[in-house]
């Protein structure tokens, strides 16, 4: 194998590798602090996507600006539901012992509401948008390209990391969320209203997508379908990185986009996803905490 | 015990429930009802409105001059059933029609997967298929009574690519000596490749990419590094829409150089939607082989008008698939002017029987339209176009190719366009 | 109810509505085809009826021990590309590949179960999604195994042979309505008599707390694999059965992520651990896709999983034991079931 082309491959897998890992990002936010397993990360994406193809399309607004609109949207998506439908399942925990199980299945009837809706509303087929600089790309030498959005869309999500890590490790919220994951009923006894906290996390969490949703729109294209691949490959992330860890996310997310990238090379490409598979089980089973995750 | 009680109930309930879907009258007219099985919606969707149009164009214009005749002017009413692209719904879509709408023949589906799946059907409720689009060598190799495909076989399509290439190796002595394979992973995109490699083999090339992706891939950039990586002379791929655009954005992001072209089947390729949506420089001298001769408006002025009507109702011209949808129910047309009845057995006998060398059924550029006892027409042929400058100029079989068309080859690398 | 207040079971005295009731409606669902001869009508019945069969073969395992599999879809999958592929390149009737796929499916069942038992929650769900897929995936860029054509994302159809009974293939619908029902009765058959067995009474424990079962010398790990085994079987065949009925088998439809969140769908909302919940769910839920579709003339793809979405989520919040709840309310049961006690509904 050439080891340009190898090379080439793990630049490509770490550009990805960015952009997964700050699509999963919301998710180890929401497990972390609500241990609730979102099934509908992937729909919230998807709805991310949605909203600056159509800005776009029907306004011509640039999706980098669509952000002040998306980010917004889904954050009041994602505390809306939580605060109507997840928060329910809380208050019955008192009652109850409460079948964690739950929960999944909740937000995976909302991710199939929500996909489906779409999918009735736009049909399954794939859209995406032309920019005019969509087409140029940054080269190194005279064979590796990066095309121009990509880059933006990984120098992005490593700046949102780096935003989210400073957000919640210096800021009044930031340390109640951290306190609420730590320690519910301690956290209620310092004053921090925990059902408030959670609302704001889901939120949080869903408005990440809908940036991320920005970046990635100019160079990926969308359909209601693709909810469902983007959720579990989130969850592969945040295990492999670590619950609770947002720095391990992004560690994650790029091992992951080198993994596959690498391996497209030598088997059939679209069977690379198999090593993502592999990798999640494997740290499932031996290192359950994940490469930087708390222990749990 | 108590909670026999409970169940049996609730079985009550349950099967008294089971009762509860109702069944839908079906209403004789006095029309002739032709059920069509389409790709309406999924990554097949462009293609199969486009036949859709095609058969309502050719209906509207059948009706408008009093219908079939030997069926004292009975109108044809089309049925649409959308398969979304899925081989088992447009397998129940096919069932609900003919049961349901008593269709004594059908038309479609497009894509080779559908098309195998939904002819099966009507072989078992004896119903006449009259395929649209779809290649797949085995729709007619399976001893069926009831399928006729006036197009390409597959095997035809990968013919008339390597055959397109020894043409242009003849004229200027140069040609490639390795080909590169990647199809799309259904039925029709692994037929072809199967073509594809015994001919290629058989005239001495070398295959350095064989590789087939899974329905819904969205990024090429793998893919397109084993191309550089392997380096083939010439590429051939088979691709609907959607991925289409995509590989095609991302070769010319990539500057992908493939010295003797890049060779597509058709699908993507031949639908107005792609063109719209990928820069015009990126399908600088793509070779396209399809069904259809895509200058035939200049080579048969009558079709102009049925251009025009396409124009009007898509917003772009005749396309291939709108050609096939629209030589299809002018063959049925023809089939049924023959048979004179509505039952499906003699309507078998006059699509056997068939035997069309003139008038619109034509339009696909053929000359003969007729069925041999595996219900394929031998007749059908495709051709091969170049896009020089953002118009797409046929250049096989040559005598097809127009005075002035001078095809380039090789293809010059990006750094020297 | 006992007559003394006390929470101990007392036997209700014997009341014979019920069983008139049930023949009745036994009578019902077997004199169907008989009746109506629409084959469209009859095509709708079976698929509800299948969908019926594998949400109560995923509950033996999930229903029971507390763990959500949803990876279900792999074993249904194995069934029916084992049997089909058995039959095409080796002629093996179908009747005789079912059951060998069920083997298989059994096998991979349990050494797939065998460590992932250990995880709990989430942790497990997530596994059984990661096997899935890699099956999946790996079946769908496939083209050929050891000779064997498997023809990856393109999907098998199996040939058409006509009516021949011995090779599981009937030009009518009505054979396939009746294995079904055998199928279907067949499992809740099982499932009555699992929850009445040791089997039962044991992973009742474990699903209490598994550490305290441990702790009293249960070998869970024997008793949830047996579940997991019996589950497996009985889903693979219903993967036979779809290769049969539908004829062509694929990938992502018959390995794929959507059918095991349908199936634990219709488990979960018809109620979980509960002999007639799945299938409750499954009568309830599977008309709805095709009603919309034969009523919209399919204008609105996607409406019936909206649908199921929609359940699914007014179950979690209002009826978390499923449906089957308020229907033993209305029959004056207690609403859950008390220590000890067997349950049929």
């Amino acid at each position: 194998m050439d080891p340009v082309i190898l090379g080439i491959a793990v630049v490509n897998g770490i550009v990805l590798g960015g952009l997964y890992g700050a699509i999963a990002v919301g998710l180890s936010l929401i497990f972390g602090v609500m241990r609730v397993i979102n099934f509908a990360h992937g729909s919230f994406l998807m709805i991310g996507l949605f909203i600056p193809y159509w800005l776009w399309l029907l306004f011509r607004i640039d999706p980098y600006l669509s952000m002040l609109v998306t980010a917004p949207a889904l954050f009041g998506l994602g505390y809306l539901i939580q605060a109507t439908l997840i928060a329910p399942l809380y208050r019955r925990e008192r009652a109850m012992v409460l079948e964690p199980l739950s929960v999944l299945m909740l937000t995976a009837g909302v991710g199939l509401i929500i996909d489906n809706l779409t999918f009735m509303a736009f049909g399954p087929d794939f859209r995406g948008i032309t920019l005019d600089f969509a087409s140029k790309a940054l080269w190194i030498g005279d064979i590796l390209n990066i095309n121009y959005t990509r880059l933006i869309a990984f120098l992005s999500s490593i700046a949102i990391t780096v935003a989210l890590s400073l957000f919640l490790g210096r800021t009044d919220l930031g340390r109640a969320i951290r306190s609420t994951a730590q320690n519910r009923d301690a956290a209620s006894l310092c004053g921090i209203n925990v059902m408030r906290i959670y609302n704001v996390t889901f939120g949080l969490g869903c408005a990440v997508l809908g940036v991320v949703g920005c970046l990635m729109i100019p160079f990926y294209l969308v359909s209601p379908s693709i909810g469902l691949a983007f959720g579990v490959r989130s969850f592969i992330t945040v295990v492999l990185g670590g619950i609770g860890s947002i720095p391990g996310c992004i560690l994650g997310g790029l091992i992951l986009g080198v993994v596959e990238s690498v391996a497209a090379q030598f088997v059939t490409a679209t069977s690379a996803s198999i090593f993502s598979f592999v990798i999640f089980i494997l740290v499932l089973f031996f290192r359950p905490t994940g490469l930087m995750g708390m222990k749990v | 015990m108590r909670g026999q009680r409970g169940i049996l109930i609730a079985l009550a309930v349950l099967a008294i429930a089971a009762w509860c879907p109702a069944a839908l009258a079906g209403e004789k007219v006095a029309e002739v009802k032709v059920g069509s099985v389409l790709s309406l919606s999924g990554g097949a969707a462009n293609q199969g409105i486009q036949t859709k149009t095609g058969a309502i164009v050719a209906a509207e214009e059948i009706n408008a001059k009093g219908g079939i005749p030997a069926l004292g002017g009975a109108k044809i009413t089309l049925i649409f059933g959308d398969s979304q692209s899925k081989p088992d719904v447009g397998a129940s879509e096919t069932e609900r029609i003919i049961q349901r709408e008593s269709v004594p023949v059908m038309m479609g589906a497009y894509q080779s997967a559908v098309t195998t799946v939904t002819t099966e059907v009507a072989e078992r409720y004896k119903t006449p298929w009259l395929v649209t689009g779809s290649v797949a060598d085995i729709i007619t190799e399976r001893g069926f009574k009831y399928t006729f495909r006036p197009n390409n076989k597959a095997v035809y399509d990968a013919n008339e690519q390597l055959q397109a290439i020894k043409t242009l190796t003849q004229e200027t002595g140069k040609g490639p000596k390795s080909i590169g394979i990647l199809v799309e992973g259904s039925d029709w995109g692994k037929s072809h490749a199967t073509n594809l490699r015994k001919l290629a083999k058989d005239l001495g090339y070398e295959i350095v990419l064989d590789e087939a992706y899974s329905p819904g891939t969205v990024d090429f950039s793998a893919q397109i590094l084993k191309i550089k990586s392997r380096k083939p002379e010439a590429m051939v791929i088979a691709m609907y829409t959607p991925d289409h655009i995509v590989f095609t954005k991302q070769s010319y992001e990539g500057r992908l150089d493939v010295p003797f072209g890049i060779h597509s089947v058709g699908a993507g390729s031949e639908d107005p939607n792609f063109y719209k949506a990928v820069p015009p420089e990126s399908v600088n001298y793509m070779f396209v082989q399809e069904d259809f001769q895509i200058d035939i408006t200049e080579v048969a002025p009558w079709t102009q008008a049925v251009d025009k009507r396409f124009n009007e109702m898509l917003g772009y011209g005749l396309t291939a698939y709108g050609a096939q949808g629209y030589s299809a129910v002018y063959t049925i047309y023809d089939v049924l002017q023959r048979a004179g009845s509505l039952d499906k057995e003699k309507i078998r006998e006059a699509f056997v029987k068939t035997n069309i060398t003139s008038g619109p059924a034509l339009i696909m550029g053929w000359q003969k339209i007729s069925f041999d006892k595996d219900g394929q027409n031998l007749d059908a042929h495709g051709c091969v176009s170049q896009n020089l400058k953002g118009k797409r100029s046929t250049i096989w079989p040559v005598a097809n190719r127009g005075q002035n068309i001078k095809p380039v080859w090789p293809i010059p690398a990006w750094k020297d366009r | 109810m006992g007559g003394d207040g006390t929470m101990a079971s007392q036997p209700a005295p014997r009341n014979q509505t019920p069983a008139i009731v049930g023949a009745i409606a036994l009578g019902i669902l077997l004199l169907l085809p008989l009746a109506v001869k629409d084959e469209y009508y009859l095509h709708v019945c079976i698929g509800m009826m299948y969908f019926a069969y594998m949400a109560s073969a995923w509950n033996i395992v999930c229903g029971y021990t507390g763990q959500l599999s949803l990876g279900h879809s792999a074993l249904c999958g194995i069934g029916g590309y084992i049997s089909t592929l058995l039959f095409i390149n080796a002629g093996v009737s179908p009747w005789i590949g079912m059951l060998i796929g069920g083997v298989g499916a059994t096998g991979v069942g349990v050494l797939v179960g065998w460590p992932c038992f250990r995880l709990r929650g989430p942790y497990f769900a997530l596994t059984t999604i990661a096997f899935a897929e890699i099956l999946r995936i790996w079946t769908e860029n496939t083209e050929e195994f050891l000779g064997i054509q498997l023809r990856g994302a393109q999907g098998i159809s199996v040939p058409l042979r006509g009516e021949r009974p011995w090779l599981f293939q009937f030009d009518g619908k009505a054979p396939y309505y009746y294995i079904i029902l055998g199928m279907l009765l067949a499992v809740m058959a099982v499932t009555w008599w699992m929850e009445r067995s040791r089997l039962g009474f044991y992973l009742k424990a474990i699903r209490g707390d598994q550490d305290a079962a441990e702790a009293l010398g249960i070998n869970s790990t024997r008793y949830l694999l047996s579940a997991m085994a019996l589950s497996s079987f009985l889903t693979a065949l219903g993967g036979s059965f779809y290769a049969q009925f539908f004829r062509y088998i694929n990938p992502e439809r018959n390995m794929g992520l959507d059918l095991s969140i349908e199936l634990a769908l219709m488990g979960i909302v018809g109620g979980q651990g509960t002999v007639l919940g799945p299938v409750l769910g499954a009568f309830l839920l599977t008309p709805a896709g095709e009603i919309t579709r034969a009523t919209l003339g399919g204008k609105f793809p996607g409406l019936h999983l909206v649908i199921y979405g929609l359940v699914l989520v007014l179950a979690m919040l209002f009826l978390p034991r499923g449906l089957i709840q308020p229907i033993r309310r209305l029959l004056g049961r207690r609403a859950a079931p008390a220590e000890g006690e067997a349950d049929l509904a």
